[in-house]
Order: C-alpha cells, then sequence, then structure tokens
C-alpha cells in the first residue's frame, strides 16, 4: 500500500516536471504571453503661440518618445502665456485620456489642476509637477548679466518682463538685476507683453536712455532683435535661448550674447521624465547645463553640437 | 584537505555499508547519469552560445557589409559629382567668359536629395560660383576652413571633412545645416591663364544618415560611423551624445583595425565589428551587446532548470524501478535466508531474477537441502545413539547379582527349602519380565514398584532379612507412568551402602507420591548414611566412575537417565546424614497414558 502511494506520488512528480518543462519550451511561443503595453500617452502644452520656438526641444522629445514607446500630442497656446487657455487646455487633456503632460506653465503661480495625473515642469517649477527641467535659472541671470557687464559703457540697462507669471523667466530676471545692481548699473525695468514688445520698446528706450536691454526668454530675445535689426537699433542686446533665428542673429551681432542651453535635452529630459512619472518610476532632473554664448562663438566645433540638432 | 577527504570517504563507506542493493545501484546510476547530462548540458550550452556568437558576428559582418557597399556607391556618386562638376563644367570652362551657374544649378538640381550646395571657390576664397545659395556671409572666411585647407594643402586628392555646420553661405531662410564637405583642388582658367581653385560639394547630412539609419543588428545593437580621428559622423544617438546625455566608445574604436572585437564599456560587454569604408578612411562600426546573445536568459534558464530536474527525476525514478527489478530477488532470497536463520524449516528458497541470481538461489536451495539431511541425519544418530546408551544402561544387570540369586536358589534346593527356593525364581522371573517390558522405556508406576518388591524380595532372601522393606503407593499416583528401571538401582546402594554394614535392623522404605504435576518417589534407608556433601557430589557429572559392588546401574546413570528423557529440572536429590540414613528423592513428570505417548515415540526407532 505504502509502496503504491509512493509510486502515485513520484509520477505526479514527474508529470508536474514534465508539464513545467513543455511550459517553457512552449509559453515564449505563445502570443498570449507577449503583453504589448500601450504607449504612454503624453501632451505637451506650452506657454506660447510659436512652436518654432520649441522646434528642437520637440526633436529631443520625439526621439525620446520613440525610445521610450510614448505618443506625443504637442500643444501651443492661441496667444502667449495664456495661463487660463493654458489651464483648459490641460483640464482638456487629462479628460482625454492623457497618461501624463509635460507643461512649460504660463503661470507658476497657479496649481496644476491634473488630480492624479503626473507632470512634468519645463523651464519653471510650478504646484504638483513631479519633475521639473530646466537649467539653474538664477545662476543663468547672473552669468547673463556677467556678459553685459563685461560690455558695460555707464549706461542705464534696461530689463524688460515678457512673462511675469513664468517663474522660471522672473528668476532670471531677477538674478540679472540683482548682479548688475550689485556692480553698480542702473537698471530699469519694464515689464510688457511678448507681443507688444515692439511696440513699447521704442519708447522705453527713449524714457530710459539704456544702452544695453537684456529679455529673459526666447519669443522676446526672437522679437527684439528683428525690431533691433529693422530699426536699427545700436543698444545691444541680451537674450536668452538659441533658435536657427537667434543664432542668425547672434552671428550678425544684432544680439550680443545669450544664455543658452541644448533644447534636444531639454526636450529629451523632459519625456524621459514624463514617462518615468506616468509609470511611478522615481525620476531625479539635474538642473541642464547652459552657457552664454556670443556671435564669434557659436561656429565653435563644441557649440555647433550643442546649438544645431543633427537632423535632416 | 587531506583529512577531510578521508573523513568523507570513511563516512561515505559507512553509509555505503547501510545501503540496500537498490539504493546503491539506483544512487549511482542516477548521480553518474546526473553528472553526464549536467556535462553535456553545460558542453551544449557552451557550443550554443559560441554558435550564436558566431552567428551574430556573421551576421553583424554582413550587415556592415551591405551598409559598407551602400556608403561606399554613395560617396562615389559624390565624388562623380564632383568628378563631373570639375570636368564637364569647370575645366574647359573660362571664367572670364562662361557662365558655369547653369552647369553647377542643372548638377544641384540632379542630386538636390543628397546635396546641400555646390561651389566654387578661387585660390583666395573668393566665391566664383554656388548652387543653390549664391551669396556668402559677410563674415565667412573660407580659405580657412579645414575643407578649404585640405584641398589647398593636398591637390591631387578629394577630400570628406568631418560632419560641420555649413555657414558660409547667406540664408534667408535661417538653416544652419549639417554637412559633410567634399572639397578638392581644382585648377581654373581665367582669360586662358589658370589659377588655383577650390570645388565644395557639400552633401547633406541626411544622405549618410539615409544609408546608415534604420539598420539593425542583433541583439538591439546598432551601427555608427567615425572619421579616421574617431569624430562621430553618423550615430543613432548622436544629438544625445552630443548633449552629453548619451555616451559613446568612438575614440577607442578609432584605432580598431577591421574585424572583430570585444570591448567593455560602461560595465557592458560588447561585440564591436569594425569595418573600413574606402577612400575616405572612415570607419564603420558595429555595435553588439553580448548579454543575452543566446535569448532570453531567464526563459533559457527557466527551461533548462526544468529540464534538468525533469531529467533527474525521470532518471531516479527509472533507475529505483530497474534497480527494483534486479535487487527484489536478492531480497527474497535474503528474507529467505534471514527465516532460516530463524529456524523456520518450511521456508522456501527462491530461485528468480537474472541468471547469477538464480543460480545463488540453487545453490542455496541445495545447500539448506543438504544441510536438512544432514541435520536428519545427525537428529537420527543422535537418538540412536541415546537409545543404545539407554538400553546400555538399562541392560547392565550385574551378572554377579544373577550368579548369587542363582547360586542362593542351587543352596537353597539343597537345603530342601523348596518354598524359598521357589518364591526366590519367581521373584527372579517377574524382575526379568518386568525389565523387559516389551522393550518400552516408560512402564506403568505399579510395575516399576513390583519390579523393585521383587528385587527386594530376592535380595531379603539372600541376606536372611537382615532388612524389612516397605513399599507403598498414594492413591493418587494411580495410573502414573514412569521411566523404567530407576527404583532398582537406587534399592541396591541403599542395601549395599546403607545395610551391608549396618548393625540392628535395616528398614529400607519406598513410597510414591504426586506432588504438583510431578511425581516423587522416594527411596529411605536408616544406613550409615554419609556427609551431605559426599552425597552431594554423588550426581556430580565429573565425579569419576568408581564401580562399586552394587548391580552396576549407579545413582548417577539413573539421574542422567531422567534428565537425558525428560530434561535438566528433574532427576534425583540425594538427602543423608551419617548413621541416620539417606533418603534418595526422584522427581518425574507426573505422566498419565496420554503423556506417555511422546516418550514412547521418541524411543521407537
Amino acid at each position: 500500500m505504502r509502496q503504491k502511494r509512493n509510486v502515485v506520488i513520484q509520477l505526479t512528480i514527474l508529470v508536474a516536471l514534465g508539464t513545467a518543462v513543455i511550459l517553457t519550451l512552449v509559453l515564449p511561443q505563445l502570443t498570449i504571453t507577449r503583453t504589448s503595453t500601450p504607449p504612454v500617452e503624453l501632451s505637451v502644452i506650452l506657454r506660447d503661440s510659436d512652436s518654432t520656438l520649441w522646434s528642437n526641444a520637440r526633436l529631443g522629445m520625439e526621439q525620446a518618445a520613440g525610445e521610450l514607446r510614448a505618443e506625443l500630442r504637442f500643444l501651443t497656446l492661441s496667444s502667449a502665456n495664456d495661463s487660463a487657455e493654458q489651464a483648459d487646455l490641460i483640464a482638456r487633456e487629462a479628460e482625454g485620456g492623457a497618461d501624463v503632460m509635460v507643461v512649460v506653465p504660463a503661470d507658476s503661480g497657479q496649481p496644476l489642476a491634473t488630480e492624479q495625473l503626473p507632470v512634468v515642469t519645463m523651464e519653471s517649477w510650478a504646484e504638483g509637477a513631479a519633475v521639473t527641467v530646466s537649467p539653474d535659472n538664477e545662476a543663468l541671470g547672473q552669468e547673463l548679466a556677467q556678459c553685459a557687464l563685461e560690455d558695460w559703457a555707464g549706461s542705464p540697462v534696461l530689463l524688460i518682463q515678457t512673462a511675469p507669471a513664468s517663474a522660471g523667466v522672473s528668476q532670471r530676471l531677477a538674478a540679472a538685476r540683482q548682479t548688475l545692481e550689485e556692480a553698480g548699473v542702473l537698471v530699469e525695468a519694464a515689464e510688457c507683453p511678448v507681443e507688444e514688445l515692439v511696440s513699447v520698446l521704442p519708447d522705453l528706450l527713449k524714457q530710459t536712455g539704456a544702452g544695453q536691454v537684456m529679455v529673459f526668454e526666447p519669443a522676446a530675445t526672437q522679437r527684439a532683435a528683428e525690431y533691433k535689426e529693422n530699426v536699427g537699433l545700436s543698444q545691444m542686446l541680451y537674450g536668452v535661448g538659441v533658435t536657427s533665428r537667434i543664432a542668425a542673429y547672434l552671428e550678425r551681432e544684432t544680439v550680443t550674447a545669450v544664455a543658452a542651453w541644448s533644447d534636444f535635452a531639454a526636450g529629451y529630459l523632459a519625456v524621459e521624465g514624463a514617462v518615468h512619472a506616468a509609470q511611478r518610476k522615481p525620476y531625479q532632473a539635474d538642473p541642464l547645463p547652459f552657457t552664454v554664448l556670443r556671435g564669434e562663438d557659436i561656429y565653435e566645433p563644441d557649440n555647433q553640437k550643442l546649438l544645431f540638432p543633427v537632423t535632416n | 584537505m587531506g583529512s577531510f577527504v578521508k573523513g568523507f570517504a570513511g563516512r561515505m563507506a559507512r553509509r555505503y555499508g547501510k545501503m540496500s542493493i537498490q539504493m546503491v545501484i539506483s544512487l549511482s546510476f542516477t548521480a553518474v547519469a546526473v553528472v553526464g547530462m549536467v556535462f553535456m548540458g553545460l558542453s551544449l550550452s557552451w557550443r550554443f552560445s559560441a554558435g550564436a556568437e558566431m552567428l551574430v558576428e556573421d551576421n553583424s559582418q554582413r550587415v556592415l557589409s551591405q551598409v559598407n557597399m551602400n556608403l561606399d556607391s554613395y560617396l562615389r556618386r559624390m565624388m562623380r559629382v564632383s568628378d563631373t562638376v570639375y570636368y564637364r563644367v569647370i575645366k574647359d570652362a573660362d571664367l572670364a567668359q562662361d557662365d558655369l551657374m547653369p552647369g553647377l544649378e542643372l548638377l544641384y538640381e540632379e542630386n538636390r536629395d543628397d546635396l546641400v550646395s555646390i561651389a566654387l571657390f578661387n585660390g583666395e576664397g573668393e566665391l566664383v560660383a554656388a548652387s543653390p545659395l549664391s551669396g556668402l556671409k559677410a563674415s565667412a572666411v573660407p580659405q580657412e576652413s579645414l575643407w578649404f585647407q585640405a584641398a589647398m594643402e593636398k591637390m591631387e586628392n578629394l577630400h570628406f571633412s568631418a560632419p560641420h555646420i555649413q555657414n558660409i553661405f547667406e540664408d534667408p531662410d535661417y538653416r544652419y545645416q549639417w554637412v559633410v564637405s567634399l572639397s578638392r583642388y581644382v585648377q581654373l582658367t581665367r582669360e586662358g591663364s589658370t589659377e588655383s581653385g577650390v570645388l565644395l560639394v557639400d552633401m547633406s547630412f541626411a544622405g549618410i544618415e539615409q544609408v546608415c539609419r534604420d539598420v539593425e543588428l542583433s541583439n538591439d545593437g546598432y551601427l555608427y560611423l567615425i572619421d579616421a580621428s574617431g569624430e562621430l559622423i553618423y550615430h543613432p544617438k548622436q544629438q544625445l551624445i552630443y548633449a552629453g546625455l548619451w555616451e559613446e566608445n568612438n575614440l577607442a574604436a578609432a584605432g580598431y583595425r577591421d574585424g572583430v572585437h570585444g570591448e567593455t564599456f560602461q560595465n557592458e560587454n560588447r561585440q564591436v565589428i569594425v569595418k573600413t569604408v574606402g577612400y575616405t578612411g572612415w570607419k564603420l562600426v558595429g555595435v553588439v551587446p553580448r548579454e543575452g546573445l543566446g535569448g532570453d536568459v531567464r526563459q533559457t534558464f527557466l527551461f533548462g532548470l526544468s529540464l534538468l530536474l525533469f531529467s533527474v527525476f525521470l532518471m531516479a525514478f527509472l533507475n529505483f524501478r530497474i534497480s527494483a527489478h534486479i535487487s527484489d530477488p536478492i531480497r527474497r532470497l535474503e528474507q529467505a535466508i534471514k527465516e532460516l536463520e530463524a529456524g523456520r524449516e518450511d521456508v522456501e528458497i527462491p530461485q528468480e531474477g537474472c541468471y547469477e541470481v538464480q543460480r545463488l538461489g540453487h545453490s542455496i536451495s541445495s545447500m539448506v537441502s543438504t544441510m536438512r539431511h544432514l541435520m536428519n541425519d545427525i537428529i537420527q544418530q543422535e537418538r540412536q545413539k541415546r537409545r543404545s546408551e539407554l538400553e546400555v544402561l538399562q541392560s547392565q544387570i550385574n551378572p554377579h547379582f544373577l550368579y548369587n540369586t542363582l547360586d542362593s536358589v542351587i543352596w537353597m534346593t539343597e537345603a530342601g527349602r523348596y518354598e524359598e527356593a521357589i518364591q526366590m525364581v519367581t521373584s527372579l522371573a517377574r524382575l526379568f519380565r518386568i525389565s523387559l517390558s516389551r522393550g518400552r522405556s516408560v512402564i506403568p508406576l505399579a510395575d516399576e514398584l513390583e519390579h523393585a518388591r521383587n528385587y527386594m524380595n530376592i535380595q531379603q532372601i539372600r541376606y536372611k532379612n537382615k532388612f524389612t522393606t516397605q513399599i507403598t503407593a498414594q492413591p493418587e499416583t494411580e495410573g502414573l507412568f514412569t521411566l523404567k528401571l530407576i527404583v532398582q538401582p537406587i534399592l541396591e546402594n541403599a542395601i549395599y551402602h546403607g545395610m551391608t554394614c549396618a548393625e540392628g535392623d535395616g528398614i529400607i522404605s519406598v513410597t510414591a507420591r504426586r506432588e504438583g504435576d510431578d511425581l516423587l518417589i522416594e527411596v529411605t534407608d536408616n544406613g550409615i548414611g554419609m556427609r551431605p556433601e559426599v552425597a552431594a557430589s554423588l550426581l556430580d557429572d565429573d565425579r569419576p566412575d568408581v564401580r562399586t559392588t552394587g548391580s552396576g546401574i549407579g545413582v548417577r546413570n539413573v539421574h542422567q537417565r531422567i534428565r537425558l528423557t525428560f530434561g535438566p529440572e528433574y532427576g534425583l536429590t540425594i538427602l543423608s546424614e551419617p548413621d541416620e540414613g539417606t533418603t534418595v528423592r526422584i522427581r518425574l513428570p507426573a505422566l498419565d497414558e496420554a503423556g506417555v505417548a511422546p516418550y514412547e515415540r521418541e524411543e521407537t526407532p
């Protein structure tokens, strides 16, 4: 009896192990085991109305999305820095089934109303952001101011705030102002929307008698440079960001210097952080390295690689 | 180490000694099979890994050769464009009279997918003609460009630059395009005289990218292109590398010769295949991570483990069955031998299993059979020997007693004492009749006592009634049986040792009584007696036989006969005191007629 029971147990174990062999052999071939996780639905919401300013960042985002299996939706505002519209867009995307968002906050003081949806911000931190991808805005403002100080000839320096609700832009301006004032420079500050910059700039320059003008976001830099070149202003212009147009203005010395970082890297890291956040994985974003460039520097091999993405 | 090995070997030897043959066979077969399987598995795994790596290597080399061919074809096409511009458009033209633009524009339009610009410069770096952009930037200094200097330095060659932003042309669309510049020294003709110049063909980076992108190597491998100094020309993650988010071992790869190399980069073991692109000195580098070359390691491990466990268990199971089949006959044989050892007589020795075991069983069976015969013979011989011994003991009637008795009868007849002579002869006849008892050794107690009485009658006549005899039996002894001729030798001893030297009237009494399951017959005399230690020594086996004047059947012989027949708990006890007399107590089992039967059979030859 006992022997019979032992034989039954042995045969049971044998059958179980045989089944395990067959399963380990066959399971990898079965389609049901190949669970394809759906791609991460990712919405990118800018605070600008012109997406060309973010074209390099978009390239980085697309590369990251391709590698990390994410689907991008790229959204711009109808008017720059319209926080209400941006909030609507965020809510709409959240309802539309986005898994995660990358937002360039128009108003950093306004919480990102996304409930459980993780959000990665670029340029500025905002309440509710899981990760923020940006250069050290304060250091960037200080370095740009240092560059302006090198060219300072005693005239007042005009600092123009074009995105007062953006914490990142405000930090840059505040740091630049502090640096300049500490150096004994007379600083004049003005605030105007980026769309109105061209119209208010002549009066501002006349009123302040500024010899140097500083703006702190790419859209403002591009507009100010365009205006300067069209009108033929003599004031030195300092800005932020490098688009192909800004690079051309730099090369032509319309823009004296810009603080620049790799938008490609910023876009890539933002999407990488967003995918990690969607998958509830920890992610740490270090501040992006930046450099202050003058026209003569842009064709240095390292700067070429930083500023101009290798794309078709 | 040595002591450990010895200890281990000793433990194994001890364990081996306690193991059954089935366990030894199944364990050793399984162990050998497992070792063989593991060895074979490892060999196959190693061979499979090596084969997979070779396959990947071959595949990578084939892919690289194909890409190299495509790239070579692309570069040759670009060189043909350059040749065409030079030999068809520039060489025969006089710059003072001929317009080069239509030719350049035509060639550019024909190859616009691959080209960014075609431009011709004179030796001072001044633009002679260009398509599609026709103006230089104010800040442009072509003669300081590397491509210009390379062309002017090595006039006979075509030169491919590293990828760079082409920044000399004024572009109204603010495009900053990455190009690879193909430059060459050309001779220009102006008003009949020749002068130096540089022809620039800016190849679109996209053209190279198109050749190299979407090339897939095994195991998520990839391909990149570097120039002779290791500078990246194409890499699938080129911009990430430029942004510092990714790293590549391109500078080391520049030092590799064509072929397959192994390297460890950022803790990743990789297979690197290098192939030099003809003419340019560029190198195509294929990178294949070695980890996971044999497929999904986790699945392979699980499959291997389950297969190994299944095989081991199957082996163990089958070996156990087979060893049981081999060893069961041996075990049954061993069991039969154990039963034989325990004394069972009806054990059947199995003769089954393989040939050797069958032969062993057969041999043991024959041996047991022979042993049984021998034992039966020995038993038979022992019985006969005992019977002979008993017969010898029983037949030891002293001839002297017979002579004296017959002499007494003659004497009494001559003396006219006919009544006494008749009584004596009658008693002698009865004595012999009972002695014979038809050959039986166990007779009724009454017969034995009658025999004693007849003997005493004869002796009383011979000794002129020097003593008197009382023979009594308790009623409960009626129907009991006793061993033949056990009382008479005791009486003979009582007469010769107790009465012959005694003074006064002697009394010899014989009483039979029952005590529990035993029958006690006591022979008591009031003769001279003896010391208790002498009495005790009379039954000692080691005591030498001393022939006395008795009948010849000694007390010790009676004692031995009783013990031989009924066992050591029965026999004689002698109680004696000097000058007081002696009592010899005979203890026997109280045998009735049914109880006698076994002893009668035993005596039957």
